[in-house]
């Protein structure tokens, strides 16, 4: 053997004893990351055309330039040339706020039996607080306020209408003034017309349950002008999405989940129908989004997108995390009195109870095929144990299930002691909970508006309730790394079941297996490669 | 003689005192004081003494009697804006006056300056 022939041997024997490119934590070398994977290409044709167009300013049609003293003759102004839009808008959840009857005849949506463990309740749209939120002028009662999602101009149009009309009669030359200039804020806002912007969709779901990122995890006001970093959609510096880019609308259907309903029932990607919604990742990243060959690719039928590169959400707005109802009612030196912690935001309200808020939080994940299984003031509960108001449906086995993250708000809420059902207090208005700080009061007089009966008698039961985490989509470098899931302490997986995770389970049959053939392989090696050695060194003497 | 002037003389303060609290104390038109309010903050931020448009204090940030106490000592340091609240006339404080208790925590329908 020549000294060159030695040294080949040798240097397989140390190579055998380091640690290989396969053992290293980086996925990709770096000219692989210089190169668009398949995924993103994908999406970036989708999107090409990113310049908004429009055969349309508003602010020259005739009928956009009288005098408007209604929310009313703004509707008809609008249904004078979009004569359709009021029929098919009020055929959507957006206005019925009922998503659908169920086989038990419960009716899942915000103005029917739905619950939750914020506000709880709409009580049958009977607590007018929550009609602020309703895209009509009035809650139900009167026309569609188009403008609500189409408005680019923020204005509060009930107190415009009311000191409009109240100054436009008055003989004072001042209050007439005033009149002009209300009447031209008002002309302003019906004329700056366009597609819903993130600010008319987060109007109502940034601030969902009362408050600005109380509901929703990934969801709140930091996403009206999101740099990149916070997500790579809607981020001004990204792709500067709005909404509806996603959400795609269908005769003023707007694609998204509807209480159990998934938001999709077909992974189908742009290049399979280019006309498929795109609410999910895959419609415009496709099932294989990574670059081939790469392992992450053998997880998408596994693994939701959103856990690997959501890492947390409320990364720049805190997120109430829990709310505990029973502790609501006490007073300070016989007043309401509210407390604000650390993070800017209320902890206690006698009106409201206990709250806790967090920032930058890491979801919880589970199994999630899209359906969520949510309670009704209808539905029976055992309070002796957490009563999940919301929770995911999947398992391993289901095909459509993938690993999902979620925020979960916990809490404490009213239930019926008899008849083991959660209740729907009223909350504002003169008979309401904050104003009376009565609960056999508010119990008595929601529940009368839910048309449920209610035994009088009541306690409080923890509750939980879960909301998928979608948005905030960080950076590509900011997603999750292997070693956050594959590692045996502290994975952000431990207790999801029904899959074998390197790293996270051990199987001792497979590992004594295992370590016998990385053994007995070393020491072939090296039993060789003596012998070798040896051998051709007696030989060349 | 000089016992009465100056008696006649408190009287007269007094007298004026008090005439000059009921009429800061007057609530004015509370619709013209929202506009009014907004006005100043408008204002302020056009010469630059502000970041918003939007007045620092709600109506729902204080009580009706803390309203009250504040327009009583007609001391308005709270509000920031100084110079727009020295041009107000007392009309217009008053107006603001009966906006700012009209909403006030403790009334029916405490409010925010959407």
């Amino acid at each position: 053997m020549g000294p060159l022939r030695r040294l080949c041997y040798l240097l397989l024997l140390i190579g055998t004893l380091l640690p290989g490119p396969w053992y290293s934590t980086a996925w990709a070398t770096p000219s692989e990351e210089d190169s668009i994977a398949p995924g993103r290409a994908l999406a970036q044709q989708a999107i090409s055309a990113r310049a908004a167009w429009s055969t349309s300013d508003h602010s020259k049609h005739p009928a956009l330039q009288q005098t408007f003293t209604s929310g009313a003759q703004i509707t008809a102004a609008c249904l004078s040339c979009h004569s359709e839009a009021e029929e098919q808008f009020k055929k959507t959840i957006h206005w019925k706020w009922i998503g659908y009857t169920d086989e038990k005849n419960k009716r899942l949506g915000k103005a029917g039996d739905s619950l939750n463990n914020f506000c709880i309740s709409t009580n049958n749209m009977q607590d007018k607080s929550c009609n602020a939120c309703h895209p009509g002028w009035q809650g139900k009662d009167a026309g569609v306020n188009c403008l609500s999602c189409h408005g680019s101009k923020k204005i509060n149009w009930s107190e415009a209408f009311e000191d409009y009309n109240a100054f436009a009669a008055s003989d004072d030359p001042e209050e007439t003034d005033l009149a002009l200039e209300i009447q031209t804020d008002i002309l302003d806002a019906v004329q700056a017309i366009g597609l819903p912007t993130r600010g008319n969709c987060g109007e109502c779901h940034f601030k969902g349950g009362g408050g600005d990122g109380v509901k929703h995890g990934d969801l709140d006001t930091s996403l009206i002008k999101p740099g990149k970093a916070l997500d790579v959609h809607m981020g001004g510096d990204g792709q500067n999405f709005n909404c509806t880019r996603c959400h795609t609308t269908v005769r003023h259907h707007v694609a998204g989940r509807i209480y159990s309903k998934p938001a999709f029932e077909q992974r189908t990607s742009l290049l399979q129908d280019d006309l498929t919604p795109k609410i999910t990742c895959e419609s415009c990243h496709g099932d294989k989004p990574h670059a081939p060959g790469e392992k992450v690719n053998d997880h998408t039928d596994k693994v939701a997108c959103q856990s690997c590169h959501i890492p947390t959400f409320a990364r720049e707005l805190p997120t109430k995390m829990s709310w505990d109802w029973s502790q609501a009612g006490r007073l300070k030196e016989g007043q309401k009195y509210k407390e604000e912690g650390p993070l800017g935001r209320e902890t206690y309200l006698s009106i409201k109870g206990v709250m806790h808020w967090e920032k930058n939080v890491q979801p919880e994940y589970a199994w999630f095929n899209g359906v969520l299984k949510t309670l009704t003031v209808k539905d029976r509960i055992d309070p002796s144990s957490v009563v999940a108001v919301s929770a995911p449906v999947g398992d391993p086995q289901d095909p459509n299930a993938r690993i999902f993250p979620f925020k979960v708000h916990r809490g404490k809420q009213p239930y019926d002691k008899v008849h083991k059902t959660l209740l729907a207090p009223l909350l504002s208005g003169p008979q309401g909970y904050w104003t009376t700080l009565d609960w056999n009061e508010a119990l008595t007089q929601g529940m009368q508006a839910m048309d449920v009966p209610f035994s009088g008698e009541f306690d409080f039961a923890a509750t939980s309730y879960v909301l998928p985490t979608t948005h905030m989509v960080a950076p590509k470098e900011n997603a999750l790394a292997c070693t956050q899931c594959h590692v045996r302490n502290g994975s952000r997986l431990v207790g999801i079941p029904g899959v074998f995770m390197p790293g996270r389970d051990r199987n001792p049959l497979v590992d004594t297996f295992g370590w016998i053939a990385v053994l007995g392989a070393l020491a072939g090696v090296f039993l060789h490669g003596a012998g070798r050695i040896f051998s051709n060194g007696r030989k060349h003497e | 003689m000089l016992k009465k002037i100056i008696i006649g003389c408190m009287a007269l303060i007094f007298g004026l005192t008090m005439l000059g609290t009921a009429l800061a104390l007057e609530k004015g038109n509370q619709r013209k004081g929202k506009y009014s309010y907004r006005k100043v903050y408008k204002s302020c931020m056009a010469r630059g003494a502000s970041e918003t448009d939007r007045p620092i204090l709600n109506p729902d940030a204080k009580t009706r009697a803390q309203w009250t106490r504040i327009f009583e000592k007609a001391n308005y340091a709270d509000f920031g804006c100084e110079e727009e609240w020295a041009a107000l006339s007392q009309e217009e404080v008053s107006d603001i006056y009966g906006y700012l208790w009209e909403y006030a925590a403790d009334s029916p329908t405490p409010a925010k300056c959407k």
